[in-house]
């Protein structure tokens, strides 16, 4: 049965009719028009639709839309509430970790959630976390510099 | 790809997800959702309602009680992997859980979860579309077993990564029904059967996870064996747990049978010996004795069972160093 659900997202409260049936990534995208959020897989599988919920990185293709009720969501539009780029993105330009961009929300989402968890995460680490956000573009290695470099750690070795 | 309808119900205590379980015939448990939510994408698993356990109260724990350990069902496999105390007193479980799917999976998946996952094949993990050239198999409501050509019983193999840590530490779990709490072995939750592979009734709920105080004493390691590492099921996951001054060994694996499984064999040849770089050798030789493998993924049963010794005889090397003769 549909119902009427208050979803927190990137601190705004929406009011959206869904139904049981909906995953969070399709309400994000289609009823409330962020589209940041992407639809890879759509299996849980490439982290695409990485989104954070209360800080984690988790797959918004798998989770419905009404447990994500009393949760603060946050997607790509809310990383940052200013028009200047967030840290990590930033990184991304400057560091070429960009190619098409179909995966860099996912990449810079799960990097948000690494970060949140580790202010200076090592090198492993972030290539272990992220080992689940699948760049097709195969462009691994410009990203993991770029996650450094926004930690603080430019120059490092990588 | 769109989930088929359901029913969707939040209870806000045990209490009130037992009777909603109760009234709905064919309701399922939601926890992380990783593994019921991509089944019921592909249209094999198609509960009539969904009952959301995340919004109970009090089933998110880790907690030392009378010496033993005390895991509620709703904690996550990420915290599992974090927990000082489980690095140092039972690294088995821990590797476990930080090697399941990716780190997404690891902060929505559960250890209730995970341990109750459904069993997987290649006839079944597929999509509608890729199922209907071989018609459906038994688990989903035909009449033969792809993997054998034969009716009667399902193939699948269960492949969770916890189980066999858990297996190896001698875990027991809580389950809740109507009638009361009862703690039993977790070796007994399953069923060795791949129609329904958990033996727990319906109407029942896993919410915790006990590791006995004797398992905490000793040395533990799980290796997996996957694809990628970044994100697949086992092919073969061992865990194995060691006491060097009992002589006290224990090995179970994943992704060999329709359940996780004790290798009793291995135990049996190894408990109360010395290990010398010859036994580990026989004992790599046992490993694969009592598992019933069938070609449930792209990898044949001969390689699984060489991967099996291979993994035993590395695990038996590695957590008994120091104590070999």
């Amino acid at each position: 049965m549909k119902k009427v659900i208050s979803l927190s997202i990137n601190g705004d409260q929406y009011e959206v009719l869904v139904s049981p049936n909906q995953t969070l990534l399709e309400v994000l995208r289609d009823q409330l028009g962020l589209m940041g959020t992407k639809r890879g897989c759509d299996l849980g599988a490439c982290g695409a639709c990485t989104v954070l919920i209360n800080g984690e990185a988790y797959l918004s293709c798998v989770m419905l839309a009404m447990d994500g009720v009393g949760k603060e969501i946050q997607t790509i539009e809310g990383l940052t509430q200013t028009r200047e780029l967030h840290p990590l993105q930033e990184a991304f330009v400057k560091e070429g970790g960009i190619q098409c961009g179909f995966c860099t929300p996912g990449m810079i989402m799960t990097a948000q959630a690494i970060l949140n968890e580790a202010e200076k995460p090592s090198e492993e680490m972030i290539k272990r976390k992220m080992a689940g956000n699948l760049c097709r573009c195969t462009g691994y290695k410009k990203i993991v510099t770029a996650v450094m470099s926004a930690a603080g750690q430019a120059g490092e070795e990588v | 790809m769109k989930l088929p309808k359901f029913k969707y119900l939040e209870p806000t205590s045990v209490k009130e997800a037992l009777s909603l379980l109760g009234k709905e015939g064919s309701a399922k448990l939601l926890a992380g959702g990783t593994d019921l939510l991509v089944n019921m994408k592909h249209k094999i698993e198609t509960p009539s309602a969904l009952v959301n356990i995340k919004r109970i109260e009090g089933l998110d724990y880790i907690k030392n009680e009378d010496g033993a350990v005390r895991i509620g069902a709703l904690t996550s496999l990420k915290k599992i992997s974090q927990d000082p105390f489980l690095k140092e007193k039972v690294p088995a479980l821990v590797q476990a859980a930080s090697k399941v799917g990716s780190y997404h999976h690891q902060s929505m998946g559960t250890i209730g979860g995970n341990i109750c996952q459904q069993n997987r094949c290649k006839f079944y993990n597929q999509s509608e579309w890729w199922r209907s050239t071989n018609g459906p198999c038994l688990k989903v409501g035909g009449d033969i077993c792809h993997v054998v050509g034969k009716k009667g019983a399902c193939y699948s193999t269960y492949c969770g990564d916890l189980a066999p840590a858990l297996l190896a530490l001698e875990a027991r779990i809580v389950l809740q029904n109507k009638k009361g709490v009862k703690e039993e072995t977790l070796e007994g939750l399953f069923s060795g059967k791949g129609l329904a592979p958990l033996k727990m009734k319906p109407g029942e709920i896993l919410t915790e996870v006990v590791i006995p105080e004797a398992s905490l004493q000793g040395r533990s390691s799980y290796r997996k064996f996957a694809n990628r590492e970044s994100i697949d099921f086992p092919i073969v996951g061992l865990a194995l747990w060691v006491s060097p001054e009992k002589k006290e060994y224990r090995a179970a694996f994943t992704a060999v049978d329709r359940r996780p499984l004790r290798a009793r064999a291995v135990e049996t040849f190894l408990n109360q010996k010395d290990l010398t770089e010859e036994r580990i050798e026989e004992a790599g030789a046992l490993a694969s004795k009592g598992a019933q493998l069938v070609k449930t993924s792209l990898y044949t049963t001969a390689y699984k069972k060489k991967m099996m010794g291979i993994l035993l005889k590395q695990a038996l090397k590695e957590t008994t160093r120091g104590y070999r003769s």
